[in-house]
């Protein structure tokens, strides 16, 4: 008898939880529809509150948004099993005329940081290129004290290690460089502040957002890496964060850009940490 | 129901569990079949011999995977180097020696361990593990050294628990024949438990070193990590698991593809040992 | 008889001695050995207190505070919580465990009830054992690829679900298996004796006996499936901002969100924080959750105990 409660208890148990599964799953969409969205992990952050507001302020939509990598978002939205894939670099070869079209959203700032007390607070970008291939390897040689250089750098995948390449050490498809024997890869920003703050001798480059006192930022060719910088033409190390859509945006997928890119979002939001692309157009 | 009815329903959910029954086996080979899938450009394109180089600069085409495969084995046989005198001390505890209330605190204690979400263990080894070997050693402390100490603390449980079970299949007639030859307690574990119990053990390392090849995200956080041979035990590396986690969100086409050819390896090697415990126990039952 | 004699009393003095000798050789060396396996069992055993003190010394008190439990997550300012991540964990296990215990439990009932010993039983073992030892990034980035994208779930609670039966299908197979097992054989021969047949005796005389056992699988799979990070950081997701509403929503369960906050997370100041409180949480909830599964296993003991009595 006892036994037999308990199976019913456990079925019961299992109906119940199927039930919430079934309910869970009666997701309705308005008559603005769906949105779903994926790709990289550092427009999440900024593509998830921006699908919050837009919510807000249309109560049918249902906008989701899914991490996964650039590269996952842009496959999909190739595929069409997302409408909007993010990316935080430009397309690959093989990914060119599929009939992506780009949507900048906006512009980040790339900035050199070492750890503190290398005594060094700018660098050039011949010493940068040094450093980074490996052919500086002590702080003292470009006017710090003795202290061995430990370069930290973003993982192959990377976009952002695809535009410091190209556009601080000069790679390009002909002419690629080699990196420092034994350089740290970090696969995200986070990592990467996190590696340059705990290692001594440490160097390395981050979004201009991730900045704070625990790394020292170093000016590049005597110019300090910020949004203003970036803005007035002076600073070069920057690059675009991408909404690409299969074809024109239409319908609820425009909606959804067209906020993003408004001035509202773009100075209140978008601004907090990268430089809005209200501004990048009025320059 | 007539005696029909109950022959032909018995009939249906035989049939029915049998088909369940085999979902592992389809499970294993979707696995296997997708992941080779995935990793034939990777192998048919890059080419053995680019992969099998030493060299990863995926921007000039250099698929070089060794350095990988070598950070995975060093972590594991470091892992295993950590594990073992504990793991097996620890079941000859539990078996020969522990007071009754000790063994079972410790074996609560390795049950709650063989639990641990990797998560937790790696966030551990990041938050002190790393820090302290960095202060020790004045490097960057993250490498062979912390991953080996990490796999060694996720190994550990899986290692005892069969390890003990070998002990503990050793007829006690032997232990007793030894003690009454005269035999000191250690004397006997040494010449008697632990060469009759050998086979086991063996199959406990084993199932320690796939579980110390598999980790990835407590690895991931304490590995370094670089794309280059570690030039000391505290000096960062990769290994095949912690290069797949960290690329696979931002990669594509023959990258990406090379990645999957990474994850076959670690399939075969999974299942390599697998068989190689078959070999030794000949046993049909399951092995953990 | 002659040869006692030439062996003179000195002669066997000797030989006590060195026999003495050597037993108090053996009986150091016996302690010895005893204090070496005592101490690597004892530091073993302190493995375990290091990682929980470190965890909770590190964040017990972020992970007890109502505001951090109930909050929600902050993208881009401090002072974030982790209640959808909590609720995401809670969905995975749920919809995971709905689809792997039947298939699980089935697979055992086949595997212990019906099979006879041969080439299928031995395939489906060595499956098992194979799917146990696969590294959990591989089923990642399998499920990654079969389920997000091939099936077009995209990263959801679903396409995590259905990796996770896989990787756990092994363990509920193998639990559920034992648990059948142990049901004594007279249980089968009575009731079949009394014209049952199998299945109505699976259904009415064991697998009711085998359901404790089978439980305290489900409750361990359950704290794997909390624990999991490498299978779900590329099928479930690492962030969200609101509760996941259905299956195929996209969430972030407890131990992906703590990788995301070691990388894209640590945008926001307090990212070390909210890290340490989350992982401070999953100990305690893998830690309840293991203590339940003692629960269950003891109650089963007892019962059993009660039961053997009175049969």
């Amino acid at each position: 008898m006892r036994r037999k409660t308990k199976v019913r208890i456990a079925g019961a148990g299992l109906v119940m939880l199927m039930m919430t599964a079934i309910a869970l799953g009666g997701c309705g969409g308005g008559v603005s529809g769906t949105l779903t969205l994926s790709g990289s992990t550092t427009l999440q952050p900024i593509a998830q509150e921006a699908a919050e507001q837009f919510m807000e302020k249309n109560p049918d939509a249902n906008v989701t948004v899914q991490g996964g990598g650039s590269s996952v978002g842009i496959t999909q939205v190739i595929e069409g099993s997302v409408n909007i894939g993010n990316s935080s670099r430009e397309l690959k070869d093989e990914e060119q005329g599929k009939g992506l079209v780009d949507h900048k959203v906006a512009l980040d700032v790339i900035v050199l940081i070492a750890n503190p007390g290398v005594g060094v607070s700018t660098l050039t970008p011949d010493q940068v290129k040094g450093i980074f291939t490996g052919s500086i390897d002590n702080w003292n040689k470009v006017g710090g004290g003795d202290e061995t250089i430990t370069v930290v750098i973003r993982d192959s995948a990377s976009g952002t290690r695809e535009m410091f390449d190209e556009k601080a050490l000069g790679q390009t498809k002909d002419k690629p460089v080699t990196m420092a024997k034994g350089a740290i890869e970090a696969n995200s920003n986070g990592v990467m502040r996190q590696k340059v703050a705990s290692t001594k001798g440490a160097v390395g480059y981050i979004s201009y957002g991730y900045l704070d006192k625990s790394v020292e930022a170093l000016d590049y060719d005597g110019v300090p890496g910020n949004l203003e910088t970036a803005l007035g033409g002076t600073y070069p190390l920057s690059r675009y964060l991408h909404m690409f859509t299969n074809g024109e945006a239409t319908g609820i997928a425009k909606a959804y850009i067209d906020f993003v890119l408004s001035p509202d979002f773009q100075n209140e939001t978008v601004a907090k940490e990268y430089i809005p692309m209200t501004k990048v157009k009025s320059q | 129901m007539g005696r029909q009815g109950v022959i032909g329903r018995e009939w249906i959910v035989k049939k029915t569990l049998f088909v369940l029954a085999i979902m592992g086996i389809l499970g294993i080979v979707l696995i296997i079949v997708a992941v080779t899938k995935e990793s034939m450009p990777a192998l048919t394109k890059v080419g053995p011999f680019n992969l099998f180089s030493t060299e990863w600069n995926p921007k000039v085409g250099k698929y070089g995977i060794v350095v990988f495969i070598v950070g995975t084995l060093l972590t594991t046989v470091g892992g295993v180097m950590v594990a073992v005198p504990l793991a097996i001390g620890t079941a000859l505890f539990l078996t020969e020696i522990a007071p009754r209330r000790m063994a079972t605190l410790v074996s609560r204690g390795v049950e709650l361990l063989a639990g641990m979400p990797s998560i937790v263990i790696g966030w551990m080894g990041f938050t002190i593990l790393v820090p302290l070997l960095a202060k020790l050693t004045r490097t960057t402390g993250s490498g062979i050294l912390a991953a080996s100490i990490i796999l060694g603390i996720m190994s550990m449980p899986i290692i005892t628990s069969i390890a003990r079970d070998a002990l503990e299949t050793v007829p006690s007639s032997y232990k007793q024949a030894s003690i009454g030859l005269g035999a000191t307690r250690w004397q006997t574990i040494w010449h008697v438990i632990l060469p009759a119990a050998k086979p086991g053990l063996l199959v406990a390392v084993i199932l320690g070193i796939g579980r110390a090849i598999g980790e990835t995200v407590a690895v991931a956080l304490v590995i370094g990590p670089a794309s280059a041979f570690p030039k000391s035990l505290t000096t960062p590396t990769h290994t095949l698991t912690t290069k797949i986690l960290m690329e696979m969100g931002e990669s594509s086409g023959i990258q990406r593809s090379v990645l999957f050819a990474m994850a076959l390896v670690l399939l075969l090697l999974s299942m390599a040992l697998i068989l190689t415990v078959r070999l030794v126990t000949r046993k049909k039952a399951y092995v953990r | 008889m002659k040869d006692t004699t030439i062996e003179s009393p000195r002669m066997s003095l000797e030989v006590e001695r060195v026999a003495a000798e050597h037993e108090t050789k053996s009986k150091k060396q016996n302690n010895i050995a005893t204090i070496v396996v005592w101490s690597l069992a004892m530091l073993e055993l302190s493995t375990v207190g290091v990682v929980i003190v470190v965890i909770l010394w590190r964040g017990l008190g972020t992970a007890l505070s109502p505001a951090f439990i109930f909050g929600e997550p902050q993208a881009m300012k401090a002072g974030g919580g982790i209640w959808p991540m909590i609720v995401s964990s809670f969905y995975l296990a749920a919809l995971t465990i709905i689809v792997v215990l039947p298939v699980g439990v089935g697979a055992a009932i086949y595997m212990s009830e019906f099979a006879k010993e041969g080439l299928i039983t031995r395939a489906v073992r060595f499956a098992a054992d194979s799917l146990s030892t696969v590294p959990s990034i591989v089923y990642g980035i399998f499920g990654m690829m079969l389920f997000v994208v091939y099936f077009g779930f995209g990263y959801s609670l679903i396409a995590g679900a259905l990796t996770l039966t896989f990787l756990n299908l092994p363990t509920v197979m193998r639990t559920s298996e034992e648990a059948l097992r142990a049901v004594p054989d007279s249980y089968r021969e009575a009731s079949m004796g009394l014209g049952a047949s199998r299945w109505q005796t699976v259904k009415a005389v064991i697998l009711p006996c085998a359901v404790p056992g089978i439980t305290t699988g489900a409750i361990l799979t359950i704290g794997r499936i909390v624990g999991e990070s490498a299978a779900i950081i590329y099928t479930v997701g690492i962030y969200v901002k609101k509760i996941p509403t259905s299956p195929l929503s996209p969430a972030a369960p407890m131990s992906a969100h703590i990788w995301h906050m070691y990388t894209e997370g640590a945008l926001v100041p307090d990212w070390l924080r909210v890290a340490s409180g989350e992982a401070a949480f999953l100990l305690l909830v893998v830690m309840a959750l293991n203590i339940l599964a003692r629960i269950v296993s003891w109650l089963y003991k007892r019962k059993t105990r009660t039961s053997e009595r009175f049969a």
